[in-house]
């Protein structure tokens, strides 16, 4: 029997279009038995595709995906007073009503766009003086996660496809129709929405294709990080085995990008990490699914792989954290040290009994460009075991201060810095 | 509660927030949702679920003692026409966030809807497909439901089957693709027998 369920196994894994169709394998088996014998039993260690990675014994009911947040809440329960910052910082809120904001991009003449990933909505900001208008300029899109900004244009990352919104600003109270530049994504919904960034020399689009399922080897089509060449329109491969990577930033002077990326879930509290990742040259592979970390080999899809075979993280990061989106500290601001500083935004975790993340983190570089801290900068979002908060993105304005979107509460903070 | 009482009480609030030891679970009462008030928002709803949240025809949920998650992210679920059946989408229209927060924690009270009697072995093949999909890691031991994931046990079977399948096709879109992924791998045969030992839990 176990024999059987692995070469079974092999051959759903061996069609590209994934990890899926071994579970409607066997159920085309169940769907052809005669109408009234029972079902066979499952084989052991073998769950459907969705569930790979769990175990029976090691199942743990009460551990379920967080809600994900579909309104906005009111001010009234933004508790940006329990937000917690470095001596000399200030934390306040800078705009609410944004039904789960998530990633931010802002504009030359600073307007800041964000992405949502459950309502389907676009927001854009706008300074009025002293006050801020939100905006919310694109609804009934289909994860619209990523955002980024070009030449006048909007982009939007859907999951599956990229939408250009042209001569945005001018037109916040009306854009006009998008223009789909690419649309021959994966339509996956697990992992399916994108993180986006435009490339410092405005010439590409980076954003993820994320891994289908918690634990499964993918399609060679995911668990990778691509990028759309904007004028030729072409798609190329640079980076493989990144399970999910919800944040990217090119680091100012190298112009490499770093991204973070989500490890597998039900293999254990405190494993394994969440990390942040450098892309040193293209074609790098980070290991998912046979390594994990670096230097965790997975329990099951290891088995007879190294960890040799792939690059290595920069920093581990903690499990189940979350890490979404990050940015190099560019801004003048904030005192000297924190310069050239990586934020990563922690969304905080569910699939661990005691809640960890929920923050954002400054990650220290030395001179050798390696990381050599890692500490909570803003806290606060989470009060014993339960949040009020999700820090879902960074970003740095052109005045040196930070803003913080909340996914969960819908709202952005900014925090400066004043002697 | 008495004059002295209520007094007591609110010296107590006093002290804990001067002393700024209120804790968290006090600290977010101020959006505690009101049952008895969603009770008379839930007017509308009674002529299909029933003022008891039972169903009245076996296309119509029993939304009785569902998680109030369960049935706050549904409504909204209706009302911004991310999911749309049964006019729904119309019924959820007129309300605010806490307007559903008060109607969820009205029916999320109820006392749970009866098990449903069915054939012992459907039932028996039902139970060991839940063991083989999981489908208790997220939606709890007995089916009760967890969080925004929504209780199955008493469930109407017709109901089950005709959202299983929508899920499966595609027509209705759960948030993070979960259900969407553990529905692909479920054929017709086996949504009924699921159909069967789901309303077979009390």
């Amino acid at each position: 029997m176990q024999k059987s369920s692995v070469s079974l196994r092999s051959l759903g894994f061996s069609k590209l279009l994934g990890g899926l169709i071994l579970a409607g394998f066997v159920s085309a088996v169940h769907a052809q038995a005669p109408a009234p014998a029972p079902a066979p039993a499952a084989p052991a260690g073998l769950p459907p595709t969705w569930a790979q990675g769990r175990t029976a014994d090691g199942m743990n009911p009460t551990l379920v995906p967080n809600p994900s947040p579909l309104v906005a809440k009111p001010v009234s329960e933004l508790f940006v007073n329990k937000l917690k910052a470095p001596p000399g910082f200030k934390v306040e809120l800078w705009a609410s009503g944004m039904a789960n904001a998530r990633s931010m991009t802002e504009s030359p003449s600073g307007t800041l766009f964000v992405g949502t990933r459950f309502p389907g909505n676009v927001y854009a900001v706008v300074n009025k003086g002293d006050t801020r208008e939100v905006k919310t300029i694109l609804k009934g899109l289909h994860r619209p996660n990523g955002v980024a900004f070009a030449n006048g244009s909007l982009y939007v990352a859907e999951l599956s496809r990229i939408l250009r919104y042209d001569n945005i600003e001018k037109n916040l109270d009306n854009p006009p129709a998008p223009v789909v530049i690419f649309d021959a994504l994966p339509k996956d919904e697990p992992h399916g929405w994108k993180y986006m960034k435009l490339s410092p020399d405005g010439k590409y689009l980076y954003f993820q294709i994320g891994t289908p399922a918690n634990i499964i080897v993918p399609p060679a089509t995911h668990a990778a990080i691509v990028r759309l060449n904007l004028q030729t329109n072409i798609l190329d491969y640079v980076a493989y085995g990144v399970r999910n990577s919800v944040g990217m930033d090119f680091q100012p002077g190298t112009n490499e990008l770093w991204f973070t990326n989500m490890g597998r879930d039900w293999a254990g509290e405190d494993l394994p990490n969440d990390t942040l990742n450098k892309l040193a040259r293209t074609k790098m592979n980070f290991g998912y699914p046979f390594c994990h970390q670096g230097d965790w080999l997975d329990p099951e899809l290891g088995k007879g792989r190294s960890c040799d075979e792939f690059d290595k993280p920069e920093l581990k990061l903690g499990a189940h954290v979350a890490p979404l989106g990050m940015r190099f500290y560019t801004g003048k601001m904030f005192p000297a040290e924190y310069k050239g500083n990586i934020f990563i935004a922690e969304y905080g975790s569910w699939n661990r009994t005691k809640k960890v993340g929920y923050q954002v983190v400054r990650v220290v570089l030395d001179a050798k460009n390696k990381p050599v801290k890692l500490e909570p900068f803003i806290t606060g979002w989470l009060q014993g075991e339960e949040y009020w908060g999700r820090p879902a993105d960074v970003q740095v304005l052109k005045d040196g201060s930070m803003l913080i979107s909340d996914g969960e509460a819908g709202a952005i903070y900014r925090v400066s810095y004043a002697k | 509660m008495s004059l002295s009482n209520k007094i007591k009480a609110i010296i107590t609030v006093a002290f804990f927030n001067v002393c700024g030891l209120m804790s968290w679970q006090a600290f977010a009462a101020s959006a505690v949702p009101d049952a008895a008030a969603g009770k008379i928002k839930a007017k509308t709803c009674f002529s299909c679920h029933g003022e008891n949240g039972m169903g009245i025809a076996p296309s119509v949920p029993n939304i009785a003692a569902q998680p109030p998650l369960a049935l706050f992210y549904q409504l909204v679920q209706f009302r911004e026409d991310m999911r749309k059946g049964g006019d729904m989408e119309k019924f959820a229209k007129p309300f605010s966030d806490n307007d559903i927060r008060d109607i969820a924690a009205y029916f999320s009270a109820l006392p749970a809807p009866p098990a449903i009697p069915g054939d012992a072995a459907k039932i028996s093949i039902g139970k060991q497909i839940a063991q083989q999909q999981y489908c208790n890691s997220c939606h709890a031991p007995q089916f009760q439901g967890q969080k925004q994931v929504s209780r199955l046990a008493g469930q109407s079977k017709d109901y089950f089957i005709t959202q299983l399948r929508n899920i499966r096709s595609g027509a209705r879109v759960d948030m993070d693709g979960t259900m969407g992924s553990a529905a692909r791998g479920v054929s017709d045969e086996q949504m009924d027998a699921l159909a069967e030992y789901a309303a077979s839990l009390p």
